[in-house]
């Protein structure tokens, strides 16, 4: 098949977020399930162009209206593209076949339509090939991500909006001031053509250009200073948004911040530029864990630990080398799963108990034994114990880090892990030490979709050779910037 | 070449970031918020200004060689269009704080801690 059908995947949400209101006529329970049939369609498509790109080794671009890039804008759906698309889009099934149970709040057309633009948003700057427009889907993203979180019309709902709404404002101007850096000095704003010219650009302006940029994306990737928002976000949005934010919203914000970084890699201030983001993510890590360790409420707490999960995923990148790209990638996709789990199953026990306050969770063992085994997988993993995905990405990472020289680094990552399991593990003991409960009824879906995803987490734990191959070409997609110049068809113009 | 308009830019983000970062009323702070999207702007635009020339509409006597740089200003275009949404977004989640806590200073409203 055609290599441009792959512009569906950009298509397919915008087009049915506007058929919400229509579908709306047919009852409330219609837009549930028409989400759910929207992002089914949408798994179905990213899991061909997975299949595609993975078994061909070649790239799909898409060319928007047949012109040719630097003039065009494209998409560029390379390894990594593929397998993020796909988790994007399984990420948002599932959470959309969670949402049938989990949003009761009115108005659900609005709640669908943003739902589906959230998802475009993330699709678009995972697969975009430009930077303004990557900027244009960052704006999407964030919009919804802003009318999303305060969707539950609660005080502090707004407020959590409000605090995102003014630390991305300044974040997006800060990026749209690298960008016209970026533009002024090379003339152009196809990402290959960036890669391309780079080495000729003023390395002050380059410098400045590139952590403008940082600390714009640094706002949708959380990182210190800059994620005050987060876990205010997290605890307010609704349970299948703040699944969503957790496992692909910051993910995309990382790829991109990464992308450019390694777009521009020959730039010669460039090693300046990754020592402001390890200290960035280092930092990251530190304050977030500690932070979790004094959370009342689970939901937020786990928001924390995913918080320095993300930092973990920051200092990966900013490495500069291919196992630190690698393990990253690796990294990512792993949280994804296990976040995806966690804040699923958090969700899950929150809506059917009422509140995520860590009285809730007592005894969670003995009511709704399926949720709380699935909790333990998460918490185990997400503490990076053997046999579990996490350990082997973590171990990439700080193998990375001290082969990068950044010893320190590791060291400070560490210790902060060693906060993680007490936290966790407190989590763990009180659902299945303490208190008594009858048993509750789980609900099929969200039981079978919290053993797919503990299942998969084990599966990964114990034969990681796979998932380890496929991050290793994603993340070589993000690290060999020539071969990236190379696969886009540049027209000879301005170069 | 460094041209005025860097000035005017570069100061006008720093205004609305000052006001952003100090200001107590929510709706001032908004404010900041534009004015400092009004200055990014502005630098986009004077990035792709040359002295002397034209708009970059194709009429009589003006062909490629006269006219300025067309990319930022559809560029430009799209960010006012994008600042709109942000600033709708921003004042009716305002209006939903004023609903629930009576008040729009930001020190007042701070239930969510830690």
């Amino acid at each position: 098949m055609n290599g441009q059908y792959a512009s569906l995947l950009i298509a397919l949400p915008l087009i049915s977020a506007f058929f919400v209101p229509l579908i709306k006529g047919a009852g409330k329970k219609a837009v549930k399930y028409y989400l759910i049939a929207v992002t089914a369609v949408q798994t179905g498509i990213a899991a061909w162009i997975f299949q595609q790109v993975y078994t061909t080794g070649q790239p799909i671009i898409v060319m928007a209206g047949a012109w040719r890039p630097p003039v065009g804008i494209n998409l560029y759906i390379g390894h990594f593209a593929a397998l993020f698309v796909l988790i994007v889009a399984v990420v948002s099934f599932m959470m959309a076949v969670f949402s049938l149970r989990a949003i009761e709040v009115e108005p659900i057309d609005k709640y669908a339509m943003l739902f589906l633009l959230l998802m475009l948003g993330a699709t678009g700057m995972i697969a975009t090939g430009d930077i303004f427009n990557l900027f244009v889907f960052m704006e999407i993203t964030a919009i919804s991500a802003y009318a999303l979180t305060a969707y539950n019309k609660t005080g502090e709902a707004a407020e959590a909006s409000m605090k995102y709404i003014v630390l991305g404002g300044i974040g997006s101007s800060f990026f749209l001031i690298g960008i016209a850096l970026i533009y002024g000095s090379l003339g152009t704003l196809n990402m290959a053509q960036i890669a391309q010219l780079a080495g000729g650009m003023n390395a002050t302006v380059a410098q400045v250009g590139l952590a403008l940029i940082v600390f714009g994306l640094a706002v949708e990737a959380e990182l210190f200073p800059l994620n005050a928002w987060a876990p205010d976000a997290y605890q307010a949005a609704p349970h299948p948004i703040t699944a969503m934010f957790s496992a692909f919203v910051v993910k995309a914000g990382l790829y991109a911040m990464a992308r450019i970084l390694y777009l521009m890699q020959a730039v010669e201030s460039w090693q300046g530029v990754l020592r402001l983001l390890v200290i960035m993510a280092t930092l990251t890590v530190f304050v977030a864990e500690f932070a979790a360790l004094r959370q009342r409420n689970v939901k937020r707490m786990i928001a924390y630990s995913s918080i320095a999960q993300i930092g973990l995923i920051g200092l990966a990148f900013a490495l500069g080398t291919q196992s630190g790209v690698d393990a990253g990638v690796f990294h990512m996709v792993n949280h994804a799963i296990v976040k995806a789990l966690l804040f699923l199953a958090v969700g899950h026990v929150a809506v059917t108990l009422g509140g995520a306050e860590m009285e809730r969770f007592e005894g969670l063992g003995k009511r709704m034994p399926l949720t709380a085994f699935a909790i333990t997988v998460g918490a185990v993993a997400a503490v990076g114990i053997p046999l579990f995905n996490i350990f082997w990405s973590k171990l990439r990472i700080l193998l990375a880090a001290i082969g990068a020289d950044y010893a320190w680094a590791a060291a400070v990552v560490l210790t902060a892990s060693v906060v993680e399991a007490v936290y966790y593990f407190r989590l763990i003991h009180r659902m299945w030490f303490a208190g008594e409960g009858e048993r509750i009824n789980e609900g099929l879906a969200v039981s079978l979709m919290l053993l797919f995803l503990a299942a998969l987490v084990i599966v990964i734990g114990v034969y990681p050779d796979y998932a380890w191959s496929i991050a290793q070409k994603a993340g070589n997609d993000i690290f060999n910037v020539a071969q990236y110049i190379k696969n886009v068809p540049l027209m000879g113009v301005g170069a | 070449m460094i041209s005025v308009y860097y000035f005017g830019a570069i100061s006008l983000i720093l205004i609305g970031l000052y006001a952003v970062l100090v200001k107590k009323n929510l709706l001032k702070m908004l404010i900041g918020l534009s004015i400092m999207e009004t200055g990014v702007n502005l630098l986009l635009v004077s990035v792709g200004y040359v002295a002397g020339r034209s708009a970059p509409i194709l009429s009589e006597g003006i062909g490629p060689n006269q006219a300025v740089d067309p990319i930022p200003q559809a560029l430009v275009l799209t960010a006012i269009v994008i600042g709109v949404a942000t600033t709708a977004m921003a004042l009716s989640v305002a209006m939903i704080l004023h609903e629930k806590y009576g008040t729009l200073n930001v020190e007042e409203i701070r239930r969510l801690r830690g």
